[in-house]
């Protein structure tokens, strides 16, 4: 039970900061029920019916999630994608943000201008990016083939091949590694100078120092970053959707259908799959339970991310 | 006015029956317009076409018509794809179209159960006009789906091979191969490899080389895509079949799906003056009719020929069929003009002189029966090749499905993983396509 | 120097540049391209030969691309201006004053901050296109922004936790209301904050590209650059020399304005993650 106190002068003064809490919190209070909630619950109410958008939906069981789980032949391909970019991808872009970090802060001279330059492509527009790296890595007259080419390496399909299109996605999610760069940089530099000293006269090389003084400091810090990159897997969608579009040479074009996933449905992701059920095929029941699905693995990540808790959130309790 | 339907069972020439229960409670539609054709009103057009010289041709349409009807005025959107009609019709609202055109004929059977578009019946009959007179049997055939005409033909489309001639001459090839053995052995002939790419290819055999689709190729064999009762017939189809065993056959020929996949990446756009035909990157290639008015507006200076696409070799008889499809128009039921909507398709679609001009215009294949036989039709041999095609009695459509198109990517999807060695047995993966036709038209419904 | 430290700065230098070269290339070689004439695009050349400088001229005239500026422009600063607007005083109360909830508060912000917008895409569609036949228009896209975003408040009131507690409680001794209290106290000591705040929601605006998609694909007048672009080279029947012009004039801003807004940007991102 709530304190309840006989004090009349208190107890107007609770209600009062209760209206105040309530009028402040406002916007998001109402913003949370109409963009949230409410359709978080229509969603699933919609996963159980039949509606093509045209006539009112019709009670339909779990017909949508058999067909979802069992019949639909994205579904799996969307997920073991997925699977492939939280280990390559996130691991990658990792390692470099943190060796880039690394570097650009044991630069005595220049060292904005580096950090200019590693972190300009993360602010490139997503469409506008992916587009360039489509040409560049344009198998026929891209200049990275082109250079290849005259070194006499190998010329990989890259966006038009399904062994090479995830690599080729990576390589762009790493260009744009800035945001990771500058939080590992900011860490780095809080590293206190005198435990590296230490380390130092108790004869620790480089890789030590690197072990035994760096990781330590930076785990927090690393681990926020696994599993904000994980969060973010699970949102890809404009890359490898433009990705498979522009390379597949087939948008736009009046009386075609979008191809998913192209090349070979190898750039295939969970969101992607909202959109080709629910605005292209129009199986609104069906795209609910895949947004289901992709609620249910975010909230997991986000429980992780929670789970760590207090620093993350910052409080003062 | 909502009406509760039953859809009865009814076989269509095309072999696509499903039994459904639908409740419509869409708009006003049914014909039940009562929106005053007189009044001044300003309607909403959407249309695919987006090349200049087509999208200048339609606008000479509109002019024409909005002169002939003072009252009206159109408002074009174009470069319209199926997928924002989709939405759009859903949507409904200010942006909304009120008439609509798609180049496809995949979602009319989507269109017509949904009631998305109006049933035009109702329409023709205010206006004394009797189908079967007015359009040819196959045209009016792909614009209806069980006995809801909810949309209308705007021109067609017939597919034939387009070939090089200077390339032709210097490959020492006399005429257009008119069986695909014959076809076979010249696209080898005009293909000259130049390290490990090309310098010019015979014909781009590969699913992703623009026209080059599983259906278009797979007319040639006149394949059955649906059983009478509406279930999936690919996995039992032997025409289909043959089509994917020719093109990767023909695939292997002119050098094995990577080398191919790496040169059609320096490919152009389809439909810009780069087109790899215009260029003369590949010597011969499938497409439609509306490819020699292209090539003949554009500075491209490849001198061409056209001829009916070559034919399996024991169906010689058959020569001089083809894949054809058309533009379709309709009227969506959300729209709130619906008889002055009706007075422009009625315009676009009948009007003789109109589908004339439209059709020398953008060289697409007229869509009336008067306008097939009058005498302002463009002479032009090559355009007059195209015409035989789509009155060819062999010529052949992929059949309207309850969920559209999907079926149709179901077999690309399987051309390409057929086309790239991914899937190896060929009547597992039609098996695999059969079903999974099946199990998606029973989702959708 | 000694010997050791000095092959250690060739080294790392080395290996700055060398990674430099890998993050500014993509930009070279788009800026090269979008200055190729029609005919080199599709050779292997990569040397404009000569200069095609009217290629930005003719995406700049080809038809909509102004439009989708306009529209871009208009997203993304009435979308931060609202943002601004309805996230700091949520901020404000999730930072500064005690109540019940204010924990579950903060988890349901951080919950929806990791969601991915296509979880609540559907029934939001059916609500702006079917209730409110708004699809086709920016409105959907921008009315969400009144209400709050969950990044912002997030950030704003992780910053606004360091404004020390002696200054609220002096302007409150002074006769502040709480919202005098935020104006002239809080506020002017979050300054760095709001701007990233502000700058982090004018790029995402800038960037959408599944917003516009989804809401405003079905009418060309109000496709924003991101949608734009991304049907230009088939919309436009173009090739890359044209596509990689029109890449440039879409990126170009954003890289301006980073250059001239550095500094709040790296403030940004550190304060997102250096709490962990």
């Amino acid at each position: 039970m709530s304190t309840t106190t006989r004090n009349p002068t208190l107890r107007a003064r609770r209600r009062r900061e209760a209206l105040r809490n309530v009028a402040f919190l406002s916007p998001w209070l109402l913003g949370t029920g109409l963009f949230f909630l409410y359709p978080l619950i229509t969603t699933a109410w919609l996963s159980f019916t039949h509606y093509d958008g045209f006539t009112a939906p019709t009670w339909d069981g779990v017909s949508n999630w058999r067909y979802v789980f069992k019949d639909y032949p994205f579904f799996w391909p969307a997920l073991r994608n997925t699977l492939w970019f939280v280990v390559v991808l996130v691991s990658l872009r990792l390692v470099t943000g943190l060796v880039l970090g690394m570097t650009v802060i044991r630069l005595r001279r220049g060292s904005s201008v580096f950090r200019t330059i590693f972190y300009a492509p993360y602010l490139a527009p997503p469409v506008a990016a992916t587009l360039a790296f489509v040409f560049l890595l344009n198998p026929g007259t891209g200049p990275v083939n082109s250079i290849l080419g005259q070194l006499g390496l190998p010329e990989p399909g890259w966006f038009n091949d399904p062994t090479w299109s995830k690599p080729a996605l990576t390589l762009l999610a790493i260009w744009g590694v800035g945001d990771l760069m500058v939080i590992f940089m900011a860490a780095l530099l809080d590293v206190p100078r005198e435990l590296y000293e230490a380390a130092e006269l108790d004869g620790a090389g480089p890789i030590g120092r690197f072990r035994h003084v760096t990781l330590p400091t930076l785990r927090p810090i690393l681990g926020f970053a696994v599993i904000t990159g994980v969060i973010a897997t699970m949102q890809y969608y404009t890359e490898p959707m433009v990705a498979g579009q522009v390379a597949s040479g087939q948008i736009g074009g009046s009386g075609q259908q979008v191809e998913p996933g192209y090349p070979a449905g190898s750039t295939l992701t969970l969101p992607q799959l909202v959109y080709n059920l629910g605005f292209q095929r129009f199986d609104i029941g069906a795209a609910c339970v895949i947004a289901l699905v992709l609620f249910g693995l975010s909230m997991v990540f986000a429980l992780f991310l929670m789970r760590r808790g207090s620093v993350f959130l910052g409080g003062d309790e | 006015m909502t009406a509760t339907r039953r859809l009865r069972l009814a076989g269509t020439a095309l072999g696509v029956t499903l039994a459904l229960t639908t409740t419509a409670c869409m708009g006003t539609s049914q014909g039940g317009a009562n929106d005053n054709p007189d009044a001044d009103v300003t309607l909403t057009f959407w249309h695919g076409w987006s090349a200049p010289s087509e999208v200048k041709a339609i606008q000479a349409t509109i002019d024409a018509f909005e002169k002939a009807h003072p009252n009206i005025h159109v408002k074009a959107v174009g470069g319209i794809t199926d997928d924002k009609i989709n939405q759009a019709l859903r949507a409904g609202g200010a942006s909304a179209p009120d008439v609509v055109s798609s180049f496809t004929t995949d979602n009319v059977g989507q269109f017509c159960t949904s009631h998305a578009f109006v049933d035009l019946n109702p329409f023709m009959e205010k206006s004394d006009i009797d189908p079967q007179e007015t359009f040819p049997a196959a045209q009016l055939e792909y614009t209806q789906f069980e006995g809801n005409q909810c949309a209308l033909p705007l021109l067609s489309d017939a597919y034939g091979l387009y070939y090089n001639k200077d390339a032709f001459k210097a490959a020492g090839i006399t005429e257009p191969p008119k069986t695909l053995s014959q076809f076979d052995r010249d696209a080898v002939k005009l293909t000259k490899v130049s390290g490990d790419t090309y310098s010019q290819l015979g014909f781009m055999p590969l699913y992703h080389g623009y026209e080059s689709t599983i259906t278009h190729f797979a007319a040639q064999w006149s394949p059955t895509y649906f059983t009478p009762d509406g279930k999936s017939n690919v996995a039992n189809d032997q025409p289909l079949a043959s089509a994917y065993r020719w093109q990767k056959a023909l695939v292997g020929k002119l050098g094995g799906y990577e080398k191919l996949e790496k040169y059609r990446s320096t490919f152009g756009d389809e439909w810009s003056n780069n087109n790899p035909f215009m260029t003369g990157q590949v010597a011969m290639a499938i497409d439609g009719e509306w490819r020699a008015g292209m090539i003949d507006d554009s500075n491209s200076k490849v001198d061409y020929g056209v001829a009916p696409f070559p034919v399996p070799d024991g169906m010689a008889d058959q020569y001089g069929k083809g894949y054809i499809t058309g533009t379709i128009v309709g009227i969506a039921s959300t729209s709130k003009k619906q008889n002055a909507a009706w007075e422009f398709v009625k315009y676009l679609t009948s009007d003789t002189d109109a589908v004339v001009n439209f059709a020398n215009a953008i060289h697409n294949v007229p869509s009336t029966l008067a306008a097939l036989q009058s005498p302002d039709l463009n002479p032009d041999p090559n355009f007059q090749t195209f015409i035989k095609i789509a009155a060819n009695p062999n010529s052949n459509t992929t059949p309207s499905s309850p969920n559209g198109g999907a079926y149709q990517l179901t077999l690309q999807d399987l051309g390409y993983a057929f086309e790239s060695g991914k899937q190896t047995d060929l009547q597992a993966g039609l098996d695999k396509a059969a079903e999974q036709i099946d199990t998606d038209i029973a989702q959708s419904q | 120097m000694n010997r050791q430290s000095m092959l250690q700065w060739i080294a790392v230098h080395a290996f700055a540049i060398a990674a430099a070269l890998f993050f500014v290339m993509p930009f070279v070689f788009v800026g090269l391209t979008a200055l190729m004439s029609d005919q080199q695009t599709l050779t292997r050349e990569l040397w404009p030969d000569p200069f095609a400088w009217h290629n930005l001229v003719t995406v700049w005239h080809t038809h909509g691309f102004s439009t989708w500026w306009r529209n871009t422009i208009i997203y993304a600063t009435v979308g931060t201006a609202l943002t601004l607007l309805s996230s700091i005083p949520v901020a404000y109360a999730l930072a500064c004053f005690r109540f019940r909830g204010r924990n579950l508060a903060m988890m349901v912000i951080i919950a929806t901050m990791m969601l991915p917008p296509q979880v609540a895409i559907v029934p939001l569609y059916l609500f702006w296109a079917q209730n409110l036949h708004l699809t086709g228009t920016l409105w959907p896209l921008i009315i969400p922004l009144a209400f709050g975003d969950a990044f912002s408040i997030f950030l704003l009131r992780q910053f606004m936790l360091t404004v020390p507690r002696e200054y609220l409680e002096a302007a409150k001794v002074d006769g502040c209301s709480d919202f005098r209290a935020l104006l002239k106290v809080v506020l002017p000591m979050t300054r760095p904050a709001i701007a990233a705040v502000a700058l982090f929601q004018f790029f995402y605006c800038w960037n959408d590209y599944f917003g516009p998609q989804i809401y405003t694909s079905e009418n060309p007048a109000a496709w924003t650059l991101s949608y734009g672009l991304q049907t230009f080279k088939s919309a436009h029947h173009t090739n890359w020399n044209l596509t990689m012009a029109a890449t440039v004039l879409v990126m170009a801003p954003v890289i301006i304005l980073f250059f001239f807004a550095q500094k709040a940007f790296i403030e940004g991102v550190t304060l997102t993650g250096v709490k962990g």
